[in-house]
């Protein structure tokens, strides 16, 4: 059964968290183009949090969404980093570079601690 | 365009999906099923399944065009100490052909588009993969080691075309 990629955005000091739920796929593009607008919207963060802890399944079509938001993001100057990714889908950020350019975090306890040390 | 033999073995299912978006996720689970129990650990699993839905979305878009009364049929195998998974689809020879190595540093420069991603994952993925052509039938060949060495990530073998 489908599930539909669903995003919910919130705000911390210096960063948006966009904390995905569902499949990151083709049906993904206008939830996520949507939750990144909302992200930046307000308070000019420095750096975008997707967190991927309940996700279940992210193809090849996920990954294009994921790096046309990279590409936005290091356009407008702003970090993104990730959290909750599973073994598996880490490896596939490693296999495809991602992981170059998208700093990962276990979770997003992790990544918000290590964002509000900075 | 290589000649691949069909394999021999233990046939462990075979079921045809129809060419509608999402069924790569039917087409995943299935093959899942069929080789649980059959030696693959787990990550190797997960490597597979990816490799699945991506063939099989590859036939449903780029083989049969989307084309509902299509059918992708997925056959499972056990041959030895392999689990070899095809995916045929009634596209021929694919339109878009060979493609580019995609790069993401590329990409996020806009100097490639930001989709192509497919076969580069089919391909490290998996252990083997090889691609056929019989008349209007193309088919993928998935193979994957049961408890062998990790699929490389970095090898290739020439195939790509675009998803």
């Amino acid at each position: 059964m489908k599930k539909a990629c669903e995003a919910s955005v919130r705000e911390l000091p210096g960063a948006a968290v966009i904390e995905l739920t569902g499949e990151v796929d083709g049906g993904a593009a206008g939830v996520l183009t949507a939750a990144y607008e909302r992200a930046v919207a307000d308070g000019d963060p420095g750096t975008v949090v997707l967190d991927f802890a309940h996700v279940d399944y992210i193809n090849s079509t996920g990954i294009a969404l994921i790096v046309s938001v990279l590409a936005r993001a290091r356009s407008q100057r702003r970090k993104v980093v990730a959290s909750g990714l599973s073994e598996h889908y880490r490896e596939i950020f490693d296999i495809t570079r991602l992981s170059d350019f998208i700093e990962l975090f276990g979770d997003l306890d992790a990544a918000v601690s290590q964002l509000q040390s900075q | 365009m290589t000649s691949v033999a069909h394999p021999a073995g233990r046939r462990l299912d075979a079921f045809a999906v129809a060419s509608e978006p999402g069924n790569e996720r039917m087409a995943l689970a299935r093959v899942a099923e069929a080789v649980a129990g059959h030696g693959l650990p787990a990550p190797r699993l997960e490597r597979l399944k990816t490799a699945v839905a991506e063939a099989t979305m590859n036939a449903i878009e780029h083989g049969n065009r989307g084309r509902p009364e299509l059918p992708v049929d997925v056959e499972v195998i056990e041959d030895g100490d392999d689990i070899v998974v095809t995916i045929s689809d009634l596209g021929g020879e694919h339109a878009a052909g060979p493609g580019e190595e995609p790069d993401l540093l590329a990409k996020l420069n806009g100097e490639q588009r930001a989709r192509g991603w497919g076969l580069f994952l089919i391909r490290n993925m998996v252990d083997g993969m090889d691609v056929t052509t019989d008349g209007p039938r193309h088919t993928v060949q998935l193979t994957m080691r049961t408890g062998g060495a990790p699929a490389s990530a970095t090898e290739g073998d020439g195939h790509e075309e675009g998803l």
